[in-house]
C-alpha cells in the first residue's frame, strides 16, 4: 500500500466523520433556553409575573417530580386535589396552564435553565449561561445511520478489494503469468464498462426513465403550491375554532356566500367573541393580544385607542390573475362544501394551508364529474328541461354539460 | 476483350497518387479544418448553435429561478364597513359637474375606489345618458398631476398656514376697500352659491363673475331682450318634428348635449308601430357630429349664418303674415332651400324647433323671432323651466377684464376656471394677475392659471366631494363622495367658508341648506335623495311667449357684419371639449368622430380649397388673424364650407400634465369680443403654407368611403315606409350548377359548418344605425370597463390602437355606383366635397361560424354555448392569424406591454392611474390578441346574481358597457333565447335588420338596423 493511497482514504474518512459529528451536535443541541422560549415564555418569565407566576425559586418551592407532573398536565394535578396545585390555580385567576407534551429530560432542562437564570443579576453584565444538561434521547435521523453504514461498507469493500487484488496477484505470480499492464482508474472503468455492456445499458435506461419521470413531475409542480402553509402573524388555529368550537366557516369568511372572495375576516369579527374570550386554550393571551394590539384595544378598560394597525396575514391561496374564481357561485349556487377544496380544515389545520393543487386540471376534473344543482333554482328551470330532453331524463348533468369547461367562464 | 476506358492519363499510368485518390469520393478534402480553425480564432463570434444552446439554458435557468412564488400579504379591514363585501361592487348615486359637462351618475366602487361612472336613469335631465367626457372623468380622479397639498408661490404648504396667509391678506384688502372677485365658470350648486354669498357677506367688496369658456351669453342677452328673462330655456327636441340648427352642435357639445341626444334619438327611432321620424336640417360651417346626422346639411360660411337666420325669418314671416326684416342676400341655392325649409317649419307649427349656436345676440334674437312665429314656446322650447348649465355673462367678464386692466382688482379667487388659457388674451391677463395683491386658485390640478397664482387651495375632485346641482330649475341632484380624498385637498366651499369666518363641514352645510330651502318646497328626505341622487320638483307648465325684441335692429346688425377673406370657426371636439380634461389619456386617444384623428387638433379645410391652394393633408400652415398666429397641420375635411377653416379649442395646453402638454395648438387666442360677447368666429384669416416638414397626424381610420359596398345599409323614410326592407337587399352569391348554369343563392343557405347547440343563453346585440350619433361614449365606456390600454399617438399611427369598439365613419362618394352598376374603383376612394356621413359602431361580431376560431393554432379563441367568441389570453401565442382572418378587423394585438412600461407613460404606468382598473378583467400583456368579450364579466355577474336569488334573468338586467352608456340607446344587448327580449323583438331580417358583411355567412350575433334618413332624395351633393 502506497502512502498516497492511505492518506487519500484517511482524508476521506476524516471528512465523513467530521460531517457526522457536526450534524450530531447541531441536531441534538437542544437546551433549556430554547425549550423555555418556545413553550413557556408567552405566559411566564423567570423574575416577574406575566400571565402565570414568576418561576424564580420554583425548584425550591416544589420537588422536581411534582413540577414534571404539573407541566405535563396541570389540570390533572389540580383535579387530583393537590393542595398546592389548587392554590396556584386559584391564585392565578383560574387560568388553566395548557398541557405540554414534553419529555422528562426536556422539562429538567427547562428547570435547569430557570435555575441558571435566577442567579443572573437583574440587569447589566451578561452572564454566560452554564449549559444546561443536554438531553441525548432525541431519535437520530435515519440518514445518519445510512451514512455510518455507507462508511463501513466503503471500508469493507476497499479492504476486500485490496485482498482480492493481492490474492490474484499472488496466483498470477505462482503460475508465472505475466503481470497485466497497469491501468489507470479511468481505463479500468472503461474496461469494466466494455465487459458489462448489457448491465450498463439497463442501468442507463433505468436512470434515464427515472430522471425523466422525476424531471416531469418537478416541472409540473412549478407554480403549484399545494401544501403551502406559511407562518402567520397570529397563530390562529382553524382546528380550534372550526373544529373544537364548531364555528361555521362562513361566520368569519362571510364573503364566500356573497361574492368572489371568501375574505379574511376583519378584526371586528374576531372581537365578536374575543371581547369576552380573552384567553385561549392553546396560547393563552399571547395571540389574542395581537388582535387587541391591531385594533389598539384595551381589554381591561374595553376601549379602542387611536392607533389601530391592520394585521398583515400571509395569503395562502394565490390564484393567478388570469383565472376568475367566484366563491358565491360554488358555495351558494353549487352548494359545494368548503372542505371539498379546502380540506379537513376543522380536523387537522392548526395553521391554514393550501389543501388542493388549484391547477386548471383539478378544476376541470371537478367540473367534469360534479352534478349541477339545478333543482329548486328557478334560474335553471327551462334550461334543465331542455337538457333533460336532450341528454335523457336520467342523465348526469355535470357542470361540463352546461358549458362549465368553456374558456370564458373563468378567463376574461 | 472488352474495351477499357480511362478517365485520364493518370489512370492509364496507374500513378500512386491516383490510386490513393481513386476511392475518395471528393477529389479534394473539404476545407473543414480551415473553417474550424477560423472559428477557434474568432472567439468573439458565437456560432448559431452555441447561441441557441445558451439561449435554451438561460431560458430554463430563468424560468426555474422564477419558480419561487413571492409571499403575498393580504390585509383585511380592521373594522369592515358593513356595506362593503370585498369583491362586490357598491353603487352610489352622485352628480358630476365641472363647469362644462353635467351628468347625474351612479358610481361603481370596488373596495372603496370608484372605477366607473354610469348614467342615472332617475334623472329627468340626462335620463341615464353619460357622454364620453364625463365617463372619462373617473380617470381624471386618478391623475398623478393633481395637487397633493395646498401651494404657496409654487411651494407645498399646509392648510393652517395657507388659511392664515389668505385671511390676513383678505382682511388687509377689505380694510382698504380693495375689490375682491370670485371668477368662476357656471355654478349650478345652490349650496355653493350660498357659500359664495356667505363669503361675500364677510367681504362686501366681493363680486362673483361667471363666465363660460364656450359662451352662450348672447342667448341669455337675446332672451332678456325678447322675453325679459335672463335664462337659457330647456329644449324639448323630442317634441319637434322639424329641427333646424344654425351651427349648434347640440348632440355632443351645445349646452346640455346628453339631454339633447336622448331627446333627439327619441324622434329618430322607427319601428313597425312608429313610422315617422323627425326631419333635421343643419346649417353649419365645419362638419360637426350633429351635422353628420342631419337629413339635410347645408354648409354656409360663418358670416352667412346671420343672413340665413334673417332669410329664414322672412320666409316664415311671409307664411304667417308677420312683417319682414331687412335680410342680407344669400346664395341662390341656399335661398331656395330656405324657402323649402320654411314651408316644412310652417307645416309643423308648435312642433318644430330652430336653434343656433352662434354667440351673437342679433342672430339669437332672430332665432327667437322664428320660434315665436312658429309658436314653439311652450312646446319644444320651455322658458319656464330654465336650463342652468350655462350662466356665464360675457358682459360681466368684459367689465371684469376692464377692471383688471385698470388695476382696480386687488384679489381674485379662481373657481373651476382657467382664464389664462381660455381668455382671448390670456397672457395679458396672466401679466395683470401678477400685479394683484392676492390670487387664489381652487383648481385641483395644475393649469395655466395656477402657474401664475400665489395660492393654490386645491379642491377635491367631484368624486371626492359633497355637492348639489340644479341643472334645470326645480330639478336637483346631489353629489356624494365615493372615495376619501386621495391628497391633502379641501373642498373649495369649505375653503370659502373658512375664510368667511364660519368654517363648516360642507356635508352638514349642504344638508342644512337643503332642509331650509329645498325640502321646504316639497317634502323629501335626505337619505332618499342620497339613494336616488336626484330630487325633482314638479315642473312648471311652459307657456307660450312672443318675442318683444326689435328684430329690425337685429337684422340691421347682421347686415353690418362684414366678413372678408378666409373665415375660421373655433369648435369643440367630442373628446377634449373645452380642454379642461386635456390631461386625460382616454379622451386624447378617443378618435374624433369625424376626422378619426387622435391626440391632436388641426386646421380643417375643404377639399376644394385644398386643391386650389395646393395644401396637402399634414402640411403645416401658419394661421394668422389679427395679431394671433399659430402653426397647425392641415386636414382636408369633406363637408367643410368652402372658403372656411375650422380649428378645435381644448388643445395646446402648456401646464396640464405629461399627457396634455404641448399637444396641438391653443385656439382660444383667436376668440374675440364682438360687441359684448365672445365670438368663436374669425374672419380675414391668413393661411400660409410653411416650409416645415409635414406633421404626422394619427388617425384610426384612413379609408373614407364604403367603396360601393353596402357596409352601412341606408334608405330614406319614404322608401322604408313603402318597403320595410328598403336598402336591405341581401347579397346573393352566384353558384355553379352543372357545367355552365349559374344560380343566385343566399349565403345563409350554404352552410359550411355544423351549427352550435345553444346553452341557457344566447347573447346578442343590436345596433340601430338610425339612433347612433357617433358620439364615442361607448368607446370610453368600453375602455373603462375592460381595462383597454392607451397606446399613444405613435402607435395609433401604426394602426395599433387597442379600442375594442370603434365607430366607423363613412363618407359618400360622388363615384358611388347605383344598384346594379359597378363603379370606378379609384374614384370611389374619394369622398364627395359635401358628403353624406354615416356612423357604424363595430366591435367583435361574435360570429357563430367565426373565421378567427378555425385558424388559431392553439385554440386560444373558441366559441361558447352562449354565443360568445371567447378569447383566452393566456393560451394565446400571438400568431395573429385570427386578426388576419377576421373580416371585421376587430381584433387587437398587444404589440407591447402597455402597463408598467415607461414607454407608454399613461395611466397604467403609475400606481394612482392603475386604481381605475376593473379588478374583474385581466390586464393583458405583450404578445397576445384581445378583442371585445361582450363584457363577459358583466354577463357572468348578472347570471350569478340571478342564480343566487333563484330566479330567471330578466331582459335588460345585464348590459354591456357600450349598451349601458349609449345616450341614444342605439345599442341593445340581450338574449336571443329569451322570447321576451327586446333583442328578439327587434330582429327583423324582412325589415331593417342585417348582418354586417352578411354575404360571408359567418353568422354574427351582432346585427345592425338599416339607417333611415328623412330625406327626399338618396343623394345630396
Amino acid at each position: 500500500m502506497s502512502n498516497r493511497y492511505i492518506s487519500r482514504h484517511i482524508s476521506f474518512l476524516v471528512t465523513v466523520f467530521s460531517l457526522a459529528l457536526f450534524s450530531f451536535t447541531t441536531v441534538s443541541a437542544q437546551d433549556g433556553e430554547a425549550l423555555f422560549k418556545n413553550n413557556c415564555s408567552s405566559c411566564h418569565a423567570v423574575k416577574e409575573k406575566l400571565v402565570g407566576p414568576a418561576l424564580k425559586g420554583m425548584s425550591q418551592r416544589r420537588p422536581e417530580d411534582w413540577l414534571i407532573k404539573w407541566i405535563k398536565n396541570s389540570q390533572a394535578v389540580v383535579k387530583s386535589g393537590d393542595e398546592y396545585a389548587v392554590k396556584i390555580f386559584n391564585e392565578n385567576n383560574k387560568v388553566a396552564m395548557p398541557a405540554f407534551g414534553l419529555k422528562d429530560e426536556e422539562i429538567k432542562a427547562i428547570i435547569a435553565y430557570v435555575k441558571a437564570e435566577e442567579q443572573k443579576p437583574d440587569a447589566g453584565a451578561p452572564v454566560t449561561t452554564p449549559g444546561a444538561p443536554v438531553a441525548q434521547q432525541e431519535p437520530q435521523p435515519i440518514w445518519l445511520y445510512l451514512l455510518i453504514a455507507a462508511v463501513i461498507l466503503y471500508i469493507l469493500s476497499s479492504v476486500l478489494g485490496r485482498v482480492q487484488r493481492t490474492l490474484s496477484q499472488t496466483v498470477r505470480h505462482k503460475e508465472g503469468q505475466p503481470e497485466p499492464a497497469r491501468m489507470t482508474r479511468w481505463e479500468s472503468s472503461l474496461h469494466w464498462i466494455r465487459n458489462n455492456k448489457k448491465l450498463v445499458a439497463v442501468i442507463l435506461i433505468f436512470l434515464t426513465l427515472y430522471g425523466s419521470v422525476k424531471g416531469w413531475y418537478s416541472l409540473m409542480s412549478i407554480g403549484i403550491s399545494q401544501g403551502y402553509t406559511p407562518d402567520q402573524p397570529i397563530a390562529y388555529s382553524h382546528k380550534l375554532h372550526a373544529g373544537d368550537m364548531q364555528i361555521q366557516c362562513v361566520y368569519c369568511h362571510s364573503g364566500a356566500e356573497k361574492g368572489k372572495t371568501a375574505g379574511i375576516p376583519s378584526a371586528n369579527v374576531c372581537m365578536n367573541c374575543h371581547k369576552f374570550v380573552k384567553k385561549g386554550p392553546l396560547t393563552g393571551t399571547a395571540e389574542i393580544a395581537k388582535i387587541y394590539k391591531a385594533l389598539d384595544y384595551d381589554p381591561d378598560k374595553g376601549t379602542y385607542g387611536p392607533n389601530p394597525k391592520p394585521i398583515q396575514w400571509v395569503r395562502v391561496h394565490n390564484l393567478p390573475d388570469l383565472a376568475y374564481f367566484n366563491h358565491a357561485q360554488h358555495v351558494t349556487v353549487g352548494k359545494v362544501a368548503c372542505q371539498t377544496c379546502h380540506g379537513p380544515v376543522q380536523d387537522s389545520m392548526t395553521v391554514a394551508g393550501q389543501y388542493s393543487p388549484l391547477t386548471m386540471g383539478w378544476c376541470i376534473t371537478c367540473h367534469r364529474t360534479t352534478k349541477v344543482k339545478m333543482e329548486g333554482n328557478a334560474y335553471y328551470n327551462d334550461f334543465h328541461k331542455q337538457l333533460l330532453s336532450k341528454y335523457g331524463a336520467d342523465s348526469l348533468l355535470t357542470v361540463e354539460s352546461i358549458g362549465g369547461l368553456e374558456c370564458a367562464r373563468c378567463h376574461y | 476483350m472488352s474495351k477499357k476506358y480511362w478517365k485520364g492519363v493518370e489512370e492509364l499510368r496507374n500513378d500512386a497518387e491516383f490510386v490513393r485518390l481513386k476511392n475518395n469520393e471528393f477529389f479534394e478534402q473539404l476545407p473543414l479544418d480551415q473553417v474550424i480553425e477560423k472559428k477557434a480564432q474568432d472567439v468573439n463570434t458565437t456560432p448559431r448553435r452555441d447561441f441557441l444552446k445558451f439561449l435554451g439554458f438561460s431560458v430554463a435557468a430563468a424560468s426555474l429561478a422564477a419558480c419561487e412564488a413571492p409571499v403575498r400579504k393580504t390585509i383585511p379591514y380592521l373594522i369592515r364597513p358593513d356595506q362593503i363585501t370585498p369583491g362586490i361592487a357598491n353603487w352610489y348615486a352622485s352628480s358630476y359637474f365641472d363647469g362644462y359637462d353635467y351628468c347625474s351618475v351612479i358610481v361603481k366602487t370596488r373596495e372603496g375606489r370608484p372605477i366607473k361612472l354610469e348614467g342615472n336613469t332617475l334623472s329627468s335631465v340626462t335620463k341615464g345618458g353619460v357622454n364620453a367626457r364625463v365617463q372619462a372623468a373617473i380617470l381624471s380622479l386618478y391623475d398623478s398631476a393633481r395637487f397633493k397639498t395646498p401651494m404657496v408661490n409654487g411651494k407645498a404648504s399646509k392648510w393652517p398656514e395657507v388659511d392664515n396667509d389668505i385671511n390676513g391678506k383678505l382682511s388687509a384688502i377689505a380694510a382698504k376697500g380693495g375689490q375682491i372677485r370670485i371668477l368662476s365658470s357656471t355654478v349650478i350648486s345652490p349650496s355653493t352659491k350660498k357659500a359664495i354669498a356667505d363669503f361675500s357677506a364677510k367681504y362686501p367688496t366681493t363680486k362673483h363673475v361667471v363666465y363660460d369658456s364656450v359662451s352662450v351669453s348672447a342667448m341669455r342677452q337675446a332672451n332678456l331682450e325678447s322675453f325679459g328673462v335672463n335664462t337659457i330655456p330647456t329644449y324639448n327636441f323630442d317634441k319637434a318634428n322639424v329641427i333646424v340648427s344654425l351651427d349648434a352642435d347640440f348632440l355632443v357639445n351645445w349646452i346640455s348635449p346628453v339631454e339633447h341626444a336622448r331627446q333627439y334619438a327619441e324622434t329618430r327611432k322607427i319601428n313597425g308601430g312608429k313610422k315617422s321620424m323627425s326631419r333635421h336640417i343643419q346649417f353649419e360651417t365645419a362638419l360637426s357630429v350633429t351635422g353628420s346626422n342631419a337629413d339635410l346639411r347645408i354648409p354656409v360660411k360663418p358670416s352667412q349664418q346671420g343672413a340665413v337666420a334673417a332669410n329664414l325669418y322672412n320666409a316664415i314671416a311671409a307664411g304667417t303674415g308677420a312683417s319682414a326684416v331687412s335680410a342680407p342676400s344669400v346664395d341662390a341655392e341656399v335661398s331656395k332651400k330656405i324657402a323649402a325649409i320654411a314651408a316644412e317649419l310652417l307645416a309643423n307649427k308648435g312642433k318644430s324647433l330652430v336653434v343656433s349656436g352662434i354667440n351673437n345676440p342679433a342672430v339669437q334674437n332672430l332665432v327667437n323671432g322664428i320660434n315665436s312665429l312658429l309658436e314653439n314656446y311652450g312646446t319644444t322650447i320651455d322658458l319656464d323651466n330654465a336650463n342652468n348649465l350655462r350662466q356665464g355673462s360675457d358682459t360681466d367678464l368684459s367689465a371684469f377684464l376692464d377692471e383688471v386692466t385698470k388695476g382696480g382688482v386687488a384679489a381674485v379667487l379662481f373657481y373651476n376656471c382657467n382664464p389664462v388659457y381660455t381668455l382671448p388674451n390670456g397672457s395679458a391677463f396672466a401679466a395683470a394677475m401678477k400685479k394683484m395683491e392676492l390670487t387664489v386658485s381652487f383648481s385641483d390640478r395644475p393649469d395655466e392659471t395656477t402657474s401664475v397664482c400665489q395660492y393654490i387651495c386645491p379642491d377635491h375632485h367631484a368624486l371626492e366631494s359633497w355637492s348639489d346641482a340644479e341643472p334645470r330649475t326645480g330639478v336637483y341632484s346631489i353629489g356624494q363622495p365615493t372615495i376619501s380624498p386621495l391628497f391633502a385637498t379641501r373642498q373649495a366651499q369649505e375653503s370659502l367658508l373658512t375664510w368667511a369666518g364660519t368654517p363648516a363641514n360642507f356635508h352638514d352645510y349642504m344638508a342644512a341648506y337643503w332642509n331650509a330651502n329645498i325640502f321646504s318646497k316639497a317634502s323629501g328626505s335626505w337619505n332618499k335623495v342620497l339613494q336616488d341622487g336626484v330630487f325633482e320638483l314638479p315642473a312648471a307648465t311652459p307657456k307660450n311667449y312672443k318675442t318683444a325684441a326689435n328684430l329690425n335692429a337685429a337684422a340691421d346688425a347682421i347686415g353690418k357684419t362684414n366678413a372678408g377673406g378666409f373665415e375660421m370657426v373655433l369648435y369643440e371636439k367630442v373628446g377634449l371639449g373645452n380642454g379642461q380634461q386635456a390631461n386625460n389619456p382616454w379622451l386624447q386617444e378617443l378618435p374624433d368622430p369625424i376626422s378619426k384623428i387622435t391626440w391632436d387638433n388641426y386646421l380643417a379645410v375643404s377639399p376644394k380649397d385644398a386643391r386650389e391652394k395646393g395644401w396637402k393633408q399634414g402640411n403645416v400652415v401658419t394661421v394668422k388673424a389679427g395679431n394671433v398666429s399659430v402653426k397647425a397641420p392641415v386636414v382636408i375635411q369633406p363637408g367643410q364650407a368652402f372658403g372656411t377653416a375650422s380649428l378645435a379649442i381644448g388643445y395646446g395646453r402648456t401646464v396640464a400634465g405629461k399627457v396634455a402638454d404641448n399637444r396641438g395648438v391653443n385656439a382660444y387666442p383667436f376668440t374675440s369680443f364682438s360687441g359684448a360677447n365672445l365670438s368663436r368666429v374669425v374672419s380675414g384669416v391668413d393661411i400660409q403654407k410653411t416650409a416645415d416638414e409635414d406633421y404626422m397626424l394619427a388617425a384610426t381610420q384612413t379609408h373614407h368611403t364604403m367603396m360601393g359596398r353596402a357596409i352601412v345599409k341606408e334608405t330614406t323614410l319614404a322608401e322604408w315606409v313603402k318597403n320595410p326592407a328598403a336598402g336591405n337587399a341581401e347579397e346573393l352569391l352566384s353558384v355553379k350548377v352543372g357545367k355552365h348554369e349559374e344560380v343566385k343563392k343566399k349565403a345563409g343557405d350554404m352552410n359550411l359548418w355544423a351549427d352550435f347547440d345553444s346553452g341557457n343563453h344566447h347573447w346578442g346585440m343590436s345596433i340601430d344605425l338610425n339612433s347612433c350619433i357617433g358620439c364615442g361614449a361607448c368607446v370610453v365606456a368600453c375602455t373603462a370597463e375592460n381595462n383597454v390600454s392607451v397606446v399613444g399617438k405613435d402607435e395609433v399611427n401604426r394602426s395599433r390602437e387597442m379600442h375594442w369598439i370603434r365607430i366607423d365613419r363613412y363618407y359618400s362618394s360622388d363615384a358611388d355606383p347605383k344598384e346594379g352598376e359597378s363603379g370606378d374603383i379609384k374614384k370611389m376612394e374619394d369622398p364627395s366635397d359635401m358628403p353624406r356621413v354615416v356612423f357604424q359602431p363595430v366591435m367583435c361580431q361574435h360570429c357563430a361560424h367565426a373565421p378567427c376560431e378555425t385558424v388559431c393554432p392553439v385554440i386560444a379563441t373558441s366559441h361558447s354555448s352562449e354565443g360568445l367568441n371567447q378569447m383566452t389570453y393566456n393560451r394565446c401565442v400571438g400568431t395573429r392569424y385570427c386578426a388576419n382572418n377576421c373580416p371585421y378587423k376587430v381584433r387587437r394585438f398587444n404589440w407591447f406591454q402597455y402597463s408598467d412600461n415607461a414607454q407608454f407613460d399613461f395611466n397604467m404606468n403609475d400606481d394612482l392611474g392603475k386604481m381605475v382598473l376593473n379588478p374583474d378583467v385581466v390586464v393583458r400583456s405583450r404578445g397576445v390578441m384581445e378583442k371585445c368579450s361582450m363584457c363577459v364579466q358583466r354577463l357572468q355577474d348578472g347570471k350569478l346574481t340571478a342564480k343566487k336569488e333563484g330566479r330567471k334573468l330578466v331582459d335588460g338586467e345585464v348590459k354591456t358597457a357600450c349598451a349601458q352608456s349609449c345616450p341614444t340607446h342605439a345599442i341593445t344587448f340581450g338574449d336571443f333565447n329569451n322570447p321576451e327580449s327586446e333583442l328578439n323583438k327587434m330582429w327583423d331580417p324582412e325589415g331593417r335588420s342585417y348582418h354586417l358583411l352578411g354575404e360571408l355567412n359567418v353568422q354574427p350575433n351582432v346585427y345592425y338596423q338599416t339607417k333611415v334618413r328623412n330625406a327626399e332624395e338618396r343623394k345630396e351633393a
